[in-house]
C-alpha cells in the first residue's frame, strides 16, 4: 500500500487478521489467537477507526464538514509551526534532518516489531507515517509543492480521513528507535512519530487519554498519574512500612522529606498501587546498604513518571522541572530514578537541556546504584535462594537510549547461580520493545488492549518464550526480570492474556525484588509466584 | 571560452551556494535537546554501554575515544556497513552504486590534477607526473564506470520488482537512478574513444585558464558532459545529499551525548532558547498566541492548588 492511500475514502484500510501475524513459539506454536474485538456499532458511530478498526483515541468524529476543514487547517498550521525554532527548538534538528533524507531503502522495516509482528502490513512500516507527512509537507507547505506532485512521489489528499489516521497511526509505534539505529542515513521514524503526536496534541489537543488527561494532567493536578494526592502518599508509605516489617520482621522506617539527604529517589508511583513489592525492596536494601536517601510527598515529586516525553514537550518540560526543584529545595546531591524506564530518559537524557548547568541537578539510574550496593559488599546475597532459570528485559528507554547494559547484568549474575541467566536474543541495545512502550503500556481505551496483545508485544512474548524452550514444563519455575514498570505492566498483560504462567512457569518481577530475595539476612522468601498468596496481586 | 564551460560554471556555483546554503541550515539550527541512540563509539564501550553505567558519572573526567568514531564511519560510509548487516540484497546493488560514484569522484580530482600540471607543460608524454595522473584517473574512473552501471541497473531492477520497494519508490527516483546511470555509461563510452581522457583533460584545463578548448569533442563526450553538468546542478535539492544527514544524525544527534555541566555556551543557548515565544494553540499549553515564551509556559503549572484534595 502506497502512503497516499491513507487518503482513500474507504471505512477502514487494513484489518488484522490472525492469521497474519507472526508465529509464536512453543507452546504457543498451534495456539488459536482471538481476534481484535470489533468496536461496537455506537463507538463505531462516535469514534474514528479508519485505519485498522481500532481506536486506541476514542478520537471523536468531526460532526459537520466545517469542522473538519477546521482540523484540517489547524494540523497544517501545527505542521508548520513544528518546523520553526521558536516552536520547536527541541528537536528541529533531527526532525528536518528524518524528513528530508529517507533513502527508501526500507532497511527500517526489518527492525520494527510492530511491522514484523503484524505480517507485514504496510500501515506499520516505520516510513509509511514519516512518509505521510513527508508527502503533505512537501505538497501543501513547500514552494511549488503542487508541480509535478505526482511524478515527485508526494501526491497526496489532504482530508480529515488522511489525519484521523493519522493520529491514530502515530499511536502504533511504540518509539522504541530501533528503526533508526540501523538506518544507513540516520533517519528516525520513531522521532516522527513523536514529533507527529507532538503536533496533534501541543496545536489540536489530542493524545491518548491515559497519557494526556488521565496522564501529565492527572499528575500536574494531583501529584501523580495514578490520580494518589500528596496526602496519600504518606499514608501508602507507612502500610508499605508494615509489609516490610511482616515479610522481613524489621521496622524500616521510610525517609520522607529528608532535607539535606545525599539522594532523592523517586518511583514510578504505579509502583506502590500494582506493585508495593518495588518501593519495599528498595527500601530493605537502602536500609541494609546505609544509604542516605529520601522520598518526596511533594507534589508531583513521589512520581518519576514524565509521560509528557511521549507526546508533549509543554507538559514534559512542567513535570521535569517540577522533579529537579524539588530535589533541589531537598538540598540533595542527587536523584536516584527508580525501576522506571522512560523516567530514566525523561529526567536524565531530554530534561539535561532545559535549564542551565548551574540549576541542575545530577541523576543517576537506580541499576547504577544498585550495581554500586552489590559490588561495595555492603549486602551479602546467597545466588542459590534465587534457584531457577532467569531472563532479563531491556526497557528501551534506559538501555538503547541511555547506554545502561552492564549494571542490570552484573546484579544478576551476583544474585543468581551460575548458568541461571539466559539472555533473549537480541538483547542490550539491540532489545526489542516489550511492547509498551510510549504509553502503550497504560494505555487502554477503545479496542486497543487487543492490538497491543497481538501486535506491539507479540516480539517481547516470542523472546521470553524462545529464552527458556527446553524447559517450558510449568513446574519449573522461571523469571523475566523486568526493571521498568511500564514493561512490567505490558509483560503482565501479555502474560496473564496468554496464560503463560500456567502453561509454562514463566512469570515476571523488577530487579530489585529479586535483589531482596537473595539476601542473606531475609529469613522468608521474598518473591510470591502466582496462586502462593491470595492476596497476590504482583 | 564556450558555451559548455559556462554551463559548467554554472553549474558548479549552484552547486556551491545550494550545498552550503543546505549545510549552513543546519549547522545553524538551535541545539536540541540530548537524543542519543547507542551504542556510541566514543563511550568506547563495544557492548553499547555509556557514562550512566559509572556511579556518579559527573565527578567523573569523560574519556571520548574518538578514533572510535572514525573505525565506525570510515567503513560504514565507504562499504555502507548498515545496509551490508541488516539490508543485503539492497546492498549488492547499492555498495557497487555509491563504490562507482566514489571511484568516478576520485578520478574526477584526479583529472584535474591531470589538467593542472597540463598547465605547465606537463603532459603523459613527456612527464612521469603527467603520466601518473592519467594512470590514476584510469584506474579510477573507469572501473567506477563498470560498478556505477551494474548499481545503477541493479537497484533499478530491484525497485521495479521488490514488493518492499515498489511502493516507496517514485517516478523521480527512477529518473535520478536513470540520469546517473546514463552518466556512467556515456562515461564509459567516452574512456573507449579516448582511453587516455586527453580531451576531457584539455576541457578541465580549459575551465582552469578560463581558455579555449583546443581539442574537438565528440557528440557522446558532449552528451556526458551535459548530463554532468545537469546533474551537478540539480543534485544539492535531492536527498541524495543524504551525507548531510549521515553527518549530522550521527554527530550532532545520535553521539551528541554531551551532558550539561554548566559550560558557558551551552548555557547562554539554553537561555536564548527559553525565551522564545511560543504560538502553540492547544488549551492545554495556554501560550496566549506567542505572548509567552518557553520559560513562562514551562514554569507554569495550569493545575496547581485548583482541584488540590
Ligand atoms: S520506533 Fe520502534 S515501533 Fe516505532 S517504527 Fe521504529 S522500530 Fe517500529
Ligand atoms: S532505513 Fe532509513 S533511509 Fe531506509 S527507508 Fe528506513 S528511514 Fe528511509
Amino acid at each position: 500500500m502506497r502512503p497516499e492511500e491513507i487518503s482513500k475514502k474507504t471505512e477502514q484500510l487494513v484489518t488484522i487478521k490472525p492469521e497474519d501475524l507472526s508465529p509464536l513459539p512453543f507452546p504457543y506454536d498451534t495456539y488459536e489467537e482471538t481476534p481484535i474485538t470489533p468496536l461496537k456499532e455506537e463507538q463505531k458511530k462516535k469514534w474514528e477507526h479508519s485505519l485498522d478498526g481500532v481506536s486506541a483515541l476514542t478520537l471523536p468524529k468531526p460532526e459537520t464538514p466545517e469542522e473538519e476543514e477546521r482540523l484540517v487547517k489547524a494540523f497544517l498550521s501545527g505542521l508548520e509551526k513544528l518546523m520553526t525554532k521558536e516552536n520547536n527548538w527541541t528537536f528541529l534538528q533531527p526532525l528536518m534532518l528524518s524528513m528530508e533524507y529517507c533513502a527508501k531503502c526500507q532497511t527500517c522495516a526489518d527492525a520494527c516489531p510492530a511491522f514484523e509482528a503484524s505480517g507485514r502490513k504496510d500501515i506499520y512500516r516505520p516510513t509509511f507515517r514519516a512518509d505521510v507527512l513527508r508527502k503533505i509537507a512537501k505538497k501543501y507547505l513547500s514552494k511549488g509543492g503542487k508541480i509535478l506532485a505526482g511524478f515527485r512521489g508526494h501526491d497526496i489528499d489532504l482530508n480529515w480521513d488522511t489525519i484521523a489516521r493519522l493520529a491514530e497511526l502515530a499511536y502504533r509505534c511504540t518509539l522504541c528507535r530501533r528503526c533508526a539505529s540501523v538506518c544507513p542515513v540516520g533517519v528516525d521514524n520513531g522521532l516522527i512519530t513523536h514529533e507527529l503526536r507532538k503536533l496533534f496534541s501541543q496545536e489540536m489537543g489530542i493524545a491518548g487519554p491515559e497519557i494526556h488527561e488521565k496522564g501529565s494532567v492527572k499528575h500536574l493536578k494531583f501529584g501523580s498519574s495514578t490520580g494518589m494526592t500528596t496526602a496519600a502518599v504518606a499514608d501508602i508509605i507507612e502500610y508499605l512500612e508494615d509489609d516490610i516489617e511482616e515479610k522481613t520482621g524489621k521496622r524500616i522506617k521510610i525517609p520522607l522529606n529528608k532535607k539535606g539527604a545525599e539522594i532523592l529517589l523517586i518511583h514510578n508511583a504505579g509502583e506502590f498501587m500494582a506493585w508495593p513489592e518495588n518501593p519495599m525492596a528498595f527500601a530493605i536494601l537502602f536500609d541494609a546498604a546505609g544509604i542516605d536517601y529520601t522520598l518526596s510527598t511533594d507534589l508531583v515529586g513521589y512520581d518519576a513518571v514524565n509521560y509528557g516525553l511521549w507526546y508533549d514537550d509543554v507538559q514534559f518540560a512542567r513535570v521535569a522541572l517540577k522533579h529537579i526543584e524539588i530535589a533541589r529545595n531537598l538540598g540533595v546531591k542527587k536523584i536516584v530514578i527508580g525501576e522506571c524506564g522512560h523516567a530514566h530518559k525523561a529526567l536524565s537524557v531530554i530534561a539535561d537541556r532545559l535549564l542551565p548547568g548551574a540549576q541542575m541537578i545530577p541523576r543517576e539510574s537506580s541499576y547504577t546504584l544498585l550495581n554500586d550496593i552489590v559490588k561495595s559488599g555492603k549486602i551479602k546475597f546467597d545466588p542459590t535462594k534465587n534457584d531457577f532459570p532467569v531472563t532479563l528485559h531491556d526497557p528501551c528507554n534506559a538501555v538503547r537510549l541511555m547506554g545502561i547494559v552492564k549494571p542490570q547484568r552484573e546484579v544478576i549474575n551476583a544474585i543468581f547461580p551460575p548458568g541461571r541467566f539466559r539472555e533473549m536474543e537480541p538483547h542490550g541495545v539491540k532489545n526489542y520493545c516489550c511492547g509498551g512502550g510510549s504509553g502503550f503500556a497504560i494505555m487502554s481505551s477503545g479496542n486497543f488492549t487487543d492490538w497491543k496483545r497481538l501486535v506491539s508485544g507479540r516480539k517481547k512474548l516470542t523472546q521470553i518464550l524462545n529464552a527458556f524452550q527446553g524447559e517450558m514444563d510449568p513446574s519449573i519455575k522461571k523469571m523475566v526480570c523486568a526493571p521498568c514498570s511500564n514493561c512490567k505492566g505490558q509483560i503482565r498483560d501479555m502474560l496473564e492474556s496468554y496464560e503463560v504462567y500456567e502453561k509454562t512457569g514463566i512469570w515476571y518481577t523488577g530487579l530489585v525484588e529479586l535483589m531482596v530475595n537473595a539476601m542473606v539476612d531475609q529469613e522468608k522468601p521474598f518473591l510470591e509466584w502466582p496462586g502462593e498468596d491470595d492476596d497476590d496481586d504482583m | 571560452m564556450g558555451f559548455l564551460q559556462i554551463l559548467t560554471y554554472l553549474s558548479g556555483l549552484v552547486f556551491v551556494i545550494a550545498f552550503g546554503a543546505k549545510l549552513l541550515k543546519y549547522a545553524t539550527m538551535p541545539m536540541h535537546v540530548r537524543w542519543e541512540l547507542y551504542p556510541i563509539p566514543h563511550e568506547g564501550k563495544e557492548w553499547g554501554g555509556s557514562f550512566y553505567e559509572e556511579i556518579d558519572h559527573w565527578k567523573k573526567v569523560r574519556h571520548k575515544d574518538h578514533m572510535a568514531q572514525y573505525r565506525f564511519m570510515v567503513p560504514e560510509i565507504l562499504f555502507i556497513r548498515a545496509l551490508h548487516e541488516d539490508n543485503k540484497p539492497l546492498w549488492y546493488w547499492s555498495f557497487p552504486f555509491h563504490m562507482g560514484l566514489y571511484l568516478c569522484i576520485g578520478g574526477l580530482v584526479f583529472l584535474g590534477f591531470g589538467a593542472f600540471v597540463q598547465i605547465f607543460g606537463m603532459v603523459p608524454e613527456n612527464s612521469a607526473l603527467a603520466s601518473l595522473f592519467q594512470s590514476l584517473t584510469t584506474v579510477f574512473a573507469v572501473p567506477g564506470y563498470i560498478l556505477g552501471t551494474i548499481g545503477a541497473l541493479g537497484l533499478i531492477v530491484k525497485r521495479t520488482t521488490d514488493s518492499n520497494l515498489t511502493d516507496v519508490t517514485a517516478g523521480i527516483d527512477f529518473m535520478n537512478l536513470i540520469w546517473l546511470g546514463l552518466l556512467f555509461v556515456t562515461g564509459f563510452i567516452v574512456w573507449l574513444q579516448d582511453p587516455g581522457f586527453n580531451v576531457s583533460r584539455a576541457f578541465f584545463q580549459s575551465l582552469l585558464t578560463f581558455g579555449p578548448m583546443k581539442e574537438p569533442m565528440s557528440a557522446i563526450h558532449v552528451v556526458n558532459l551535459l548530463i554532468f553538468i545537469g546533474f551537478w546542478a540539480y543534485f544539492p535539492f535531492t536527498p541524495m545529499t543524504h551525507m548531510v544527514s549521515k553527518y549530522f544524525m550521527w554527530d550532532k544527534v545520535k553521539w551528541d551525548d554531551n551532558p550539561n555541566r554548566g559550560d558557558a555556551g551551552m548555557d547562554s543557548k539554553i537561555k536564548k532558547y527559553l525565551t522564545y515565544p511560543v504560538t502553540w494553540a492547544a488549551v492545554h499549553i495556554d501560550s496566549q498566541g506567542g505572548k509567552k515564551t518557553w520559560a513562562d509556559i514551562a514554569t507554569t503549572n495550569p493545575w496547581d492548588n485548583k482541584e488540590q484534595k
